[in-house]
């Protein structure tokens, strides 16, 4: 598609030129095009799913009701919003999710920083035992996990979630920000340096402004991992505290043992969905100033 | 120099706030909702759809205020005054892991509310389809709930041995429990001497289903034997593609649904007796009356709308929509009572557009024997609240409250309202039962259980390799037991 479009550049003949570029990039415009269809295709096909009836969602599949635009209803949203426990799972899962995502961002960033820019003994070793922690699956964690919760009588409560959560997300929040920490130029840590600037002050005026878009971006990541967490949040909170239920475990019990009830998962995927989504997409302008205006003046 | 590398910097952090907010687009309408798929067999009896999810309570974190709309007054009063008697002010709470959710945990919920307005006792109820999982991870770490659902027999016992199971002979009285229970389900709950396990509810399995508008209305006069059964399917050729809905696609645990009409097949041919050597591995699968059993099954599959091919691929909730199709894809379906809240039953009307009768007898002296399948609980504590929420849930006033929505069968023999004549039927053939054997499958041993599913599932898709798979699961029954 680049060479179709390169001639265009040559300027000898600008109507041409402009015709051609207009058509040349036809192509690539209808490649992108079916790229993103194909790629949406399932989560359109839920969006109207979860307008459907459930008689419908059973009987037939989601794009009859293209042709049938009057059978749509709000009803799964009703029955989702009105089951009890609803929101008071939602404020849960912010509960859990908002210091899930901080606390780690926080232990990770010190420690990217040393990582980077601190030279101890054993600096390496240490660095490559935490990024070899991301291949052991958390599910084989639990059990000694609770145990080790049940001797602090932390099962059932935030707390249990929060460091369990900070746990899992370390070692990959490390080797994001370290990797990133580590490509900042070396010139501007040895400057403040001389300048009399400490480690403290280099990672507070430095290091940590700087690493704003990568910050940003682990923030995505680690919110949506725990926003979305449901077997994490049973072990721990098991049967123990109820109360404290994030909205999957709630949403998730919208279905019954047999699995009648499941045309409602949609609707409910969609108003689980919506908090991050609004989050993200607004913050959006954020993290691209971010990234524009964190780094160093150059 | 500087100039060079902030340009770098800034497109990774683009890349990566990018690839995060494409995460975050496309990743959470996958990823939101818990799997969809089915657990494993007989896990719990539901007998309609009804209309229980409008009312009240529908989740783990809060009580529910008002009653199911369809409790009946009195017959919460009469729960209420029950629970008094177990004590008045003991307070404090109880933790519950089950496995049920949507309607039926709403008719947990409700059935609890008479129990802690009288007793000023907590139920903390956390219901979750993976529960085996969090049960399993709270009994190696120690970290359990007080009462639980037990996945089956077999870890019952195994609990049971391993001393985390509390006897509930000393918290509920034993005498009256025995009265209300068929024996086989005591008998099931009982490990040692000890009781370890009660049945909240049970489901009866081996139903015929069919729609009355094609077929007739045969509650009154269903076919007294399979070979009348049989030969009504003939009578009835043109009215449908084929005789039998059948499929067994259920996820990891596909093959279950076979089962359950192999099971049939060999409670009605040759009895309890032979039935219960035979999941106890006793019985060889070789033996001809688990091979005639299989034959059985194979002239079924043989006779499904859709083949072989609709078996194993369709899902068992959505076997029977067929029934219900203009023309219809089939006369009868074989499942258990729960199937009536799933697929096309759930939007169908009990009685005038589906109706059941039992599985005929093959032999006629094994007419009365039923199968079943529930839902096994055992205590983790012995506090007082754990003592007197299990009196309060085995007893025939909770038990009448628990059946009100049609989601459940009760276990307990005194419990005789239920809300529509289909259940009140299912319920009558489940305390008539001459002998009454549990699910034979859900009995087996792990490794027995497995290879049972799966050699069914051979077994469908080439009928011609009967002889190896019998003797592979042969070969498995030596080992496994």
């Amino acid at each position: 598609m680049t060479t179709l479009a390169a001639p265009a550049r040559t300027g000898a003949d600008k109507a041409g030129g402009g015709w051609r570029r207009r058509f040349g990039r036809l192509p690539l415009h209808f490649v992108v095009i079916l790229l993103l269809v194909i790629w949406l295709i399932p989560t359109i096909g839920l969006f109207i799913n979860s307008f459907r009836p459930s008689a419908d969602v059973q009987a037939s599949g989601w794009w009859t009701a293209i042709f049938q635009p009057s059978q749509l209803t709000l009803s799964n949203y009703t029955y989702v919003l009105d089951s009890a426990g609803i929101w008071p799972a939602f404020i849960n899962s912010l509960f859990i999710t908002i210091p899930a995502t901080v606390i780690p961002i926080f232990v990770a960033a010190f420690a990217a920083y040393a990582f980077s820019w601190m030279s101890f003994p054993g600096r390496n070793i240490l660095f490559v035992a935490v990024v070899g922690l991301l291949v052991v699956p958390l599910q084989t964690t639990f059990i000694p996990i609770l145990q080790l919760f049940g001797v602090f009588h932390l099962n059932g409560q935030f707390l249990a979630l929060w460091l369990a959560h900070t746990g899992y997300g370390l070692p990959f929040a490390i080797y994001l920000l370290r990797n990133f920490m580590g490509s900042l130029p070396r010139e501007v840590f040895e400057s403040a340096s001389i300048d009399g600037a400490n480690h403290v002050t280099s990672f507070l005026r430095l290091a940590l402004p700087m690493t704003v878009p990568a910050i940003a971006a682990l923030a995505i990541f680690q919110f949506l991992f725990v926003w979305n967490d449901l077997l994490v949040a049973l072990i721990y909170l098991g049967a123990a505290n109820p109360q404290n239920a994030p909205l999957t475990i709630v949403v998730a019990n919208l279905v019954s043992s047999l699995g009648s009830g499941w045309w409602y998962l949609a609707a409910a995927a969609f108003l689980s969905t919506a908090l991050p989504l609004v989050v993200f997409l607004s913050l959006q302008r954020y993290f691209v100033r971010g990234i524009v205006g964190g780094s160093v003046k150059g | 120099m500087t100039g060079k590398s902030t340009f770098g910097i800034r497109r990774a952090g683009v890349l990566l706030a990018t690839a995060g907010l494409v995460f975050a687009a496309c990743g959470s309408g996958t990823a939101t909702t818990a799997p969809a798929a089915s657990t494993a067999a007989g896990s719990s009896a539901a007998g309609s759809s009804a209309a229980a999810g409008s009312a009240a309570a529908g989740s783990a974190a809060a009580s529910p205020s008002v009653p199911p709309a369809s409790f009946d007054p009195t017959a919460i009063a009469a729960a209420k005054t029950y629970a008094a008697t177990l004590g008045s002010n003991i307070g404090g709470s109880v933790s519950v892991l089950a496995v049920w959710g949507g309607t039926e945990q709403a008719q947990f919920l409700g059935m609890l509310q008479p129990f802690e307005d009288a007793t000023g006792i907590k139920v903390n109820y956390t219901g979750t389809r993976d529960e085996p999982a969090v049960l399993t991870a709270g009994i190696a770490s120690g970290q359990l709930p007080d009462v639980a659902g037990l996945p089956g027999p077999a870890q019952m016992i195994q609990y049971a041995a391993s001393g985390k199971l509390q006897d509930l002979s000393s918290m509920l009285d034993l005498a009256a429990y025995k009265g209300q229970t068929p024996d086989s389900l005591v008998q099931l709950g009982t490990t040692s001497g000890k009781l370890a396990g009660v049945f909240l509810d049970v489901s009866a399995k081996g139903q015929i289903w069919y729609d009355p508008a094609v077929t007739g209305d045969l509650s009154t006069t269903p076919p007294a034997s399979w070979d009348a059964l049989t030969a009504l399917a003939t009578t009835d050729k043109a009215k449908a593609t084929s005789p039998w809905c059948f499929s067994v696609e259920s996820g990891a645990a596909s093959g279950w649904a076979a089962t359950d009409v192999l099971e049939s097949f060999v409670l009605k041919s040759v009895g309890p007796t032979v039935y219960n050597s035979w999941w106890a591995g006793k019985t060889k699968w070789s033996d001809p009356a688990i091979k005639t059993a299989f034959q059985d099954l194979g002239t079924m599959v043989a006779g499904s709308f859709g083949g072989s091919a609709r078996i194993l691929t369709t899902n068992f909730a959505n076997a029977g929509d067929p029934l219900f199709t203009s023309p219809p894809g089939c006369l009868f379906l074989h499942q258990a009572s729960f199937i009536t809240g799933l697929g096309a039953f759930a939007n169908k009307t009990r009685l005038t557009d589906y109706n059941f009768f039992p599985f005929p007898a093959i032999d006629p002296q094994y007419s009365g024997a039923v199968e079943g399948a529930g839902d096994l609980f055992g205590a983790f504590s012995n506090t007082p609240q754990t003592a007197a929420l299990m009196k309060y849930l085995v007893s025939s006033q909770a038990q009448t409250l628990f059946v009100a929505g049609g989601e459940f069968l009760s276990a307990n023999k005194g419990v005789t309202n239920y809300p529509n004549s289909m259940n009140q039927g299912l319920g009558a053939l489940l305390s008539g039962a001459t002998s009454f054997v549990f699910d034979a499958s859900d009995q087996m041993p792990a490794a027995m259980q497995t290879e049972f599913y799966k050699q069914l599932l051979v077994y469908i898709q080439t009928p011609s390799q009967l002889d190896a798979v019998l003797a592979d699961l042969d070969s498995v029954q030596a080992s496994s037991y």
